[in-house]
């Protein structure tokens, strides 16, 4: 079922084009992992497909209705995960939720028992009486998903839900779109840590520049720019290793001789990791060896010539 | 109405802002605490004892400032990064910015009611009319709430909107002339008198304790379609930017 669908969607900040004919359908189940640079676009495709921001031309559709996509009633069926925190400092972590819930129609015992598993969820339970001014930023970040979850959304849309944050937090947020995606739960999930869509996307699509310039699993993608495979070895001597003997077999493309290190590059798929290894042990001692294939962060590369972040940047 | 839900909520936000208490309620009631042991005593002619003056005084300035709570929440909720999750919410977000000038409008005459409980069980003022009172500071919280209004909805600058309702507030004092008086010209006397609402709420207070109620109701009937002409500015103004 077509939970999210935007056709051909245009719009501009000034003479600026920020979306640029975005086509997008959202299957039920699906976690989509939408990847891009700053500035691709990303956080204004969200707010276009929630009805935060209008558009100049173009169709969306959400859960069926193209007439009044954007109404309460769709709204309800939709958690937003804001890239920035955005819950109320003054009011505590259960508060928050309280506020949220009581917003999506939740009363009564039924609202107390989806905050109570709300914060559970996030690793909070223990916290719900705190201020959320007394958390760490984690802690804050996991609050922020918890604000979207109390209603049980249909689609979750998650901004960058990670940035900024400890590696333990950000495991466990991902642990818990795993959570979400197993229960059934359609996510949206933007992110530029290509390893977090690599764990938990069904589906990847790249953004640059206002566009979706490429979308499929990790294993398409990766097949597109597949077109080699690289073998290095830090070897004890490598001059005796004659160099040869590696270049006829099946596969090799060429064989580098680098200080200590050969590299040996073959055919995708050539299967010939074996017969080098014992080519090259027959002569020198094998300290290590690194088989190189590509990732998205490369498929990003070959697609848009940029990194996916700054290096050296978080 | 979900609104409603959130009004309990925005309630907690506001009595939690511990500055703003601690502006508009705790330092309102040293000052009344300070005048009442340097004015204890004092009577003039007219019988009235100089602290009732005064309290009444003091109870209206600080409405002045009473609006700040509310632009600084519905900058927060509507104007910054939290924006984007209030507008994916499902209401209706105008009604929710109502909702909070609602809540601040009550905030703040709640201020200024335990302003004159600890006036009068604590220094011993006589308040004459309470309901009277009551409804002269509500109309000054809902005067001082539009006008911040106006202001955030002006301007780009948030912090701009926040001197301007500094401005506001001392300004109308400055010019009711409680520092030091003002020159006596036509713009200065209006300024001073039915131009200001300090003067008109501080006039039809004066004029329903001297029993004089046809003046204190056309003051307060002054202030009532400033407010009016002004929420219509203000309707104006936030439409542009909510909704």
């Amino acid at each position: 079922m077509m939970i999210a669908s935007m056709q051909g969607v245009v719009k501009r900040y000034g003479s600026q084009l920020v979306l640029d004919y975005i086509d997008l359908d959202i299957q039920e189940g699906e976690i989509i992992g939408l990847l891009g640079p700053n500035g691709a676009g990303k956080t204004t495709l969200i707010q276009t497909l929630t009805g935060i921001t209008a558009f100049e031309r173009g169709k969306v559709e959400l859960f069926g209705q193209t007439e009044n996509p954007f109404s309460n009633q769709n709204k309800e069926k939709i958690g937003l995960v804001t890239q920035e925190i955005t819950v109320f400092e003054e009011l505590t972590a259960k508060e928050n939720l309280q506020f949220f819930a009581g917003v999506y129609g939740l009363k009564g015992e039924e609202k107390k028992k989806r905050v109570a598993e709300a914060l559970e969820f996030v690793g909070l339970a223990d916290k719900g009486g705190k201020m959320p001014t007394k958390f760490s930023g984690g802690m804050k970040r996991r609050l922020n998903i918890a604000c979207a979850l109390t209603h049980r959304p249909k689609l979750l849309i998650m901004d960058e839900p990670t940035v900024g944050i400890d590696p333990q937090s950000r495991n466990y947020i991902l642990e818990a779109v795993k959570k979400l995606r197993d229960s059934g739960t359609t996510i949206l999930y933007t992110t530029h840590y290509m390893e977090e869509v690599q764990s938990i996307a069904t589906r990847v699509v790249i953004m640059d520049q206002g566009q979706i310039i490429k979308e499929g699993t990790v294993n398409e993608l990766i097949q597109t720019v597949q077109h080699e495979e690289k073998v290095k070895m830090d070897v004890t001597d490598p001059e005796s290793v004659p160099i040869h003997s590696l270049e006829k077999i099946a596969g090799v493309k060429k064989v580098i001789v680098s200080g200590s290190q050969i590299t040996v590059i073959s055919a995708v798929h050539s299967g010939n990791l074996d017969r080098i290894i014992s080519i090259v042990k027959e002569y020198a001692g094998v300290l290590g060896i690194q088989a190189d294939k590509p990732n998205l962060e490369d498929v990003f590369l070959t697609l848009t010539g940029k990194h996916l972040r700054d290096k050296g940047g978080e | 109405m979900r609104v409603l839900s959130t009004v309990k909520f925005t309630a907690l936000r506001m009595l939690r802002s511990y500055i703003v208490l601690l502006l508009l309620l705790v330092v309102p009631i040293i000052l009344l605490t300070v005048f009442s042991f340097i004015l204890s005593g004092a009577v003039p002619e007219s019988g009235v004892p100089y602290i009732n003056e005064t309290s009444m005084t003091q109870v209206l300035v600080f409405q002045l400032f009473g609006g700040s709570i509310v632009m600084s929440l519905i900058y927060n909720d509507l104007f910054t990064e939290n924006k984007i999750r209030m507008y994916a919410l499902p209401f209706n977000q105008t009604m929710y910015a109502f909702s909070i000038m609602m809540c601040g409008a009550l905030f703040s005459t709640l201020l200024g009611a335990l302003l004159m409980v600890y006036s009068q069980f604590v220094l011993g003022v006589m308040w004459q009319n309470w309901l009277w009172m009551i409804y002269i500071i509500s109309l000054m919280a809902v005067l001082s709430i539009i006008v911040c209004l106006i202001f955030t909805f002006s301007v780009k600058n948030f912090k701009i909107a926040e001197r301007l309702s500094e401005v506001y507030g001392i300004g109308f004092v400055v010019l009711a002339g409680l520092f030091f008086p003002m020159p006596e010209n036509g713009f200065f006397d209006f300024l001073g008198s039915y131009g200001n609402p300090l003067t008109l709420s501080m006039g039809a207070i004066r004029d329903m304790g001297e029993s004089n109620i046809g003046d204190a109701w056309f003051q307060a009937n002054i202030l009532l379609g400033a407010i009016i002409i002004l929420f219509v500015v203000m309707l104006i103004l936030g439409r542009r930017k909510i909704g």
